[in-house]
Protein backbone atom coordinates (compact mmCIF):
# COMPACT_ATOMS: atom_id res chain seq x y z
CA UNK A 1 0.00 0.00 0.00
CA UNK A 2 1.73 3.36 -1.30
CA UNK A 3 1.59 5.76 2.13
CA UNK A 4 -0.72 8.77 2.14
CA UNK A 5 1.50 11.41 0.24
CA UNK A 6 2.80 8.84 -2.73
CA UNK A 7 0.85 9.91 -5.70
CA UNK A 8 -0.28 7.34 -8.13
CA UNK A 9 2.45 9.06 -10.87
CA UNK A 10 4.95 9.32 -8.10
CA UNK A 11 5.18 12.85 -8.57
CA UNK A 12 4.87 15.02 -5.72
CA UNK A 13 2.43 18.38 -6.03
CA UNK A 14 5.47 20.55 -6.71
CA UNK A 15 6.94 19.03 -9.12
CA UNK A 16 3.35 18.02 -10.80
CA UNK A 17 3.17 22.18 -11.21
CA UNK A 18 5.86 22.86 -11.96
CA UNK A 19 5.80 19.87 -15.23
CA UNK A 20 2.46 21.57 -15.59
CA UNK A 21 3.52 24.89 -16.25
CA UNK A 22 6.03 24.06 -18.88
CA UNK A 23 3.49 21.75 -20.66
CA UNK A 24 0.86 24.56 -21.20
CA UNK A 25 3.34 26.67 -23.01
CA UNK A 26 4.40 24.11 -24.76
CA UNK A 27 1.14 23.86 -25.88
CA UNK A 28 0.26 27.46 -26.62
CA UNK A 29 3.54 27.34 -28.82
CA UNK A 30 2.35 24.20 -30.32
CA UNK A 31 -1.21 26.29 -31.45
CA UNK A 32 -0.08 29.02 -32.25
CA UNK A 33 2.38 27.28 -35.12
CA UNK A 34 -0.73 25.75 -36.12
CA UNK A 35 -2.70 28.91 -36.56
CA UNK A 36 0.25 30.23 -38.86
CA UNK A 37 0.63 27.32 -40.48
CA UNK A 38 -3.56 27.17 -41.21
CA UNK A 39 -3.57 30.66 -42.32
CA UNK A 40 -0.80 29.99 -44.81
CA UNK A 41 -2.77 27.50 -46.50
CA UNK A 42 -5.92 29.80 -46.08
CA UNK A 43 -4.34 32.17 -48.24
CA UNK A 44 -2.81 29.65 -50.53
CA UNK A 45 -5.91 27.74 -51.29
CA UNK A 46 -9.26 28.09 -49.36
CA UNK A 47 -10.91 25.20 -47.88
CA UNK A 48 -14.20 26.30 -47.95
CA UNK B 1 -5.82 20.47 -14.06
CA UNK B 2 -2.16 19.94 -12.77
CA UNK B 3 -3.04 17.39 -10.53
CA UNK B 4 -3.65 15.27 -13.90
CA UNK B 5 0.03 14.86 -13.74
CA UNK B 6 -0.30 13.28 -10.00
CA UNK B 7 -2.09 10.36 -11.89
CA UNK B 8 -0.46 10.15 -15.39
CA UNK B 9 3.25 9.97 -15.43
CA UNK B 10 4.61 12.82 -17.39
CA UNK B 11 7.07 10.27 -19.35
CA UNK B 12 4.24 7.60 -20.51
CA UNK B 13 1.90 11.04 -21.53
CA UNK B 14 4.51 12.52 -23.63
CA UNK B 15 5.57 9.59 -25.32
CA UNK B 16 1.73 8.51 -25.98
CA UNK B 17 1.06 12.33 -26.92
CA UNK B 18 3.76 12.44 -29.52
CA UNK B 19 3.36 8.88 -31.05
CA UNK B 20 -0.39 10.18 -31.37
CA UNK B 21 0.27 13.43 -32.96
CA UNK B 22 2.86 12.07 -35.55
CA UNK B 23 0.86 9.11 -36.76
CA UNK B 24 -2.16 12.59 -36.96
CA UNK B 25 -0.33 14.78 -38.80
CA UNK B 26 1.11 11.93 -41.05
CA UNK B 27 -2.36 10.81 -42.03
CA UNK B 28 -3.60 14.22 -42.58
CA UNK B 29 -0.51 15.23 -44.79
CA UNK B 30 -1.51 12.04 -46.67
CA UNK B 31 -4.89 12.45 -47.07
CA UNK B 32 -4.06 15.99 -48.51
CA UNK B 33 -1.50 14.67 -50.63
CA UNK B 34 -4.44 12.38 -51.79
CA UNK B 35 -6.53 15.33 -53.06
CA UNK B 36 -6.31 17.46 -56.26
CA UNK B 37 -6.93 20.59 -54.82
CA UNK B 38 -4.20 20.27 -52.12
CA UNK B 39 -1.53 18.37 -53.93
CA UNK B 40 1.32 20.64 -53.25
CA UNK B 41 3.88 18.12 -55.12
CA UNK B 42 2.23 17.63 -57.98
CA UNK B 43 0.22 20.74 -58.38
CA UNK B 44 -3.52 20.99 -59.21
CA UNK B 45 -4.02 19.10 -62.22
CA UNK B 46 -6.32 21.46 -64.39
CA UNK B 47 -8.99 19.13 -65.29
CA UNK B 48 -9.82 21.01 -68.28
CA UNK B 49 -7.09 19.71 -69.93
CA UNK B 50 -6.80 16.40 -68.46
CA UNK B 51 -10.16 15.30 -69.91
CA UNK B 52 -11.07 16.19 -73.65
CA UNK B 53 -9.40 13.69 -75.38
CA UNK B 54 -10.82 11.06 -73.07
CA UNK B 55 -13.78 12.35 -73.88
CA UNK B 56 -13.53 11.93 -77.82
CA UNK B 57 -12.35 8.55 -77.37
CA UNK B 58 -15.61 7.31 -75.88
CA UNK B 59 -17.86 6.00 -78.01
CA UNK B 60 -21.28 7.56 -77.64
Amino acid sequence: MPNRSESLSGLTDTEAQEFHRIFISSFVGFTAVAVVAHILVWMWRPWL
Amino acid sequence: MWKVWLLFDPRRALVALFTFLFALAILIHFILLSTNKYNWLEGQQTSSLATPGITKVIPT
